[in-house]
């Protein structure tokens, strides 16, 4: 696992991939940074944080895409198949390279928050919150989306079908309010990333919110490495 | 050791192999040959635990490959039809990812790589991307990493198909060499390849295994010389038939009614030597020029086309 971690890792930063990801999420958030925190005045980062929360879903498809769907196009899922490696060592040490991605990524708006503490204040409580359901709701997309490139064949497919996937979780927010059916509203609330990341940004911990998203990714990478070990069964050439 | 025991596999409505069982012994080359479709790369992905078979099984030493992949997997090195390489990767980068995925010891891997390295004849490119080499260098790349954590048995689909002469030659060199201390098994549809390198051949052909062919020759006692002689037949076969040691004379067309074309099986391969003098010495006194004496060598090529042509004919 710790081997295809490391080797998932390097390829992010040997191919543009990695930079691309971070640069363009930079790019975007600095300047929602700008519109939302510098000229408002405001010192209100949590909000901004939920505002750039709706990145993940812009570019997690990026992160993943390349992950399984490269390998199966490229013919070195043989390899990585035929070696004393499990399949879940392979989706995992995957998931956590793009994990630690998103994460050296997400250490860099950090200089979001020194900005504002330098001129105004932060609270360091509230905003730790506020990262934490940050984080958890990039993780759960970046495992959504790894098993969309688990299903695909070739990166691009999967770049596609990921970003089909995430809007498909964030209409239902919008859906939420339009069907008035309790039970079917009940449960998109229940299913909704955004709702579930509600209470981190007003500073409140919620469990329900953790054990959610850790449920979503815990399901999305067994059903990857479910997904993958079903194509061996009945692979056509 | 790794054994096919009657294994079958389906795509869907297409049987890619049915009921197939073979061996290949320790220290033995073993050539899998068949035609385009007759299911050798099917048969290599099952015997690598890259595709589980529907029924039958894959034993690597006696273990199951379905209940211990890990075992099995850890004495195999494998080189897909497509070699599996990472092309934004160094070559030396690459074969210490592999050393990592076979578990070599951390400590070891230079001096394993370095050797691999050299006995691929890869230590000019070792620090230039994959991506950036040549199909040759490519596919000792692929073979380098079959050889990552020294697996006892190694097994390479097609590993000529697409390279120049030369490369093809260096390439069954080194199956040669490897050939010494491992068990190697390849598939190739080229027949001369499979005659030169393996000690078995086994033949499939749409998914069935018509026959395994034994090519050291080991089995069998008889030996064949091909003659060509100018001279008539009537001239030359009463000499030829009084030669001692010759158990079977068979005349071939030749084309040329002034030229005798001979297939002549020896009883023993130690007369061999004998018989070959006996025949200078007759048509030297006969005064025919000899045109040709050579020994034919078991023709896989004449199995190989008997074996697939009659099943063709099985509707």
């Amino acid at each position: 696992m710790k081997t295809i971690w490391k080797k998932e890792l390097q390829s992010y930063f040997y191919t543009p991939v990695g930079y691309v990801f971070i640069g363009v999420f930079l790019l975007i958030s600095s300047v929602m940074f700008f519109v939302a925190v510098l000229q408002q005045h405001s010192g209100d980062l949590p909000s901004f944080i939920g505002e750039m929360s709706y990145l993940w879903m812009l570019l997690c498809p990026v992160l993943t895409m390349r992950l399984l769907a490269e390998e199966r196009q490229k013919g070195t899922e043989q390899l990585l198949l035929t070696s004393p490696v499990s399949l879940g060592g392979i989706v995992l040490g995957k998931y956590l390279a793009a994990v630690t991605v998103l994460m050296i990524m997400t250490a860099m708006t950090g200089l979001y928050a020194v900005t504002v503490a330098i001129y105004g204040t932060i609270f360091p409580a509230e905003l730790l919150v506020s990262y934490t359901g940050f984080i958890l709701q990039g993780c759960a997309f970046a495992a959504l989306d790894l098993f969309m490139s688990g299903c695909a064949a070739t990166p691009v497919t999967a770049a596609v079908m990921a970003f089909g996937a995430n809007f498909l979780f964030w209409i239902l927010d919008l859906l939420a309010g339009q069907i008035h059916v309790e039970a079917i509203e009940k449960a998109i609330v229940f299913l909704s990333l955004y709702r579930r990341n509600e209470p981190f940004l007003m500073g409140q911990l919620s469990f329900a919110g953790i054990i959610y998203d850790l449920c979503f990714i815990a399901a999305f990478l067994a059903l990857t490495v479910y997904r993958l070990n079903s194509r061996r069964y009945r692979k056509a050439r | 050791m790794i054994e096919l025991e009657h294994v079958t596999k389906k795509y869907g409505s297409i049987t890619a192999l049915s009921d197939v069982s073979f061996r290949a012994e320790n220290r033995r080359t073993v050539g899998l040959l068949g035609r385009n479709g007759a299911g050798k790369t099917t048969a290599l992905n099952l015997m690598t635990g890259y595709m589980p078979p529907d029924s039958g099984r894959v034993l690597v030493d006696g273990m199951d490959m379905m209940t211990h992949a890990r075992e099995c997997k850890r004495r195999i090195g494998y080189l897909p039809e497509r070699p599996p390489l990472y092309d934004e990767m160094t070559v030396r980068e690459y074969l210490n990812f592999v050393c990592d995925l076979k578990e070599v010891v951390r400590k070891d891997r230079k001096a394993h790589t370095d050797e691999i390295t050299e006995m691929c004849a890869l230590t000019d490119v070792r620090d230039r991307l994959i991506g950036h080499l040549s199909k040759g260098y490519r596919q000792r790349v692929g073979i380098a990493q079959a050889l990552c954590g020294n697996p006892e048995l190694i097994i390479l689909d097609e590993p000529t198909v697409g390279l120049d002469p030369m490369q093809v030659v260096e390439i069954r060199e080194m199956i040669r060499e490897l050939g010494k201390d491992h068990t190697v098994l390849f598939s190739s549809h080229i027949l001369t390849e499979v005659q030169q390198l393996c000690s078995t051949a086994v033949i499939l052909n749409v998914g069935r295994m018509i026959r395994t062919v034994d090519l050291t020759g080991e089995g069998s006692d008889t030996v064949t010389l091909r003659v060509s002689v100018a001279g008539k037949p009537k001239d030359i076969l009463p000499g030829v038939r009084s030669i001692e040691g010759i158990r079977k004379t068979e005349t071939l067309s030749s084309g040329d009614p002034g030229v005798t074309e001979l297939r002549l099986t020896c009883a023993k391969k130690t007369t061999r030597g004998r018989v070959t003098d006996q025949l200078f010495h007759l048509f030297a006194a006969m005064d025919a020029p000899i045109r040709m004496l050579a020994p034919e060598a078991d023709s896989l090529e004449d199995v190989f086309l008997h074996a697939t042509e009659r099943e063709d004919d099985v509707p």
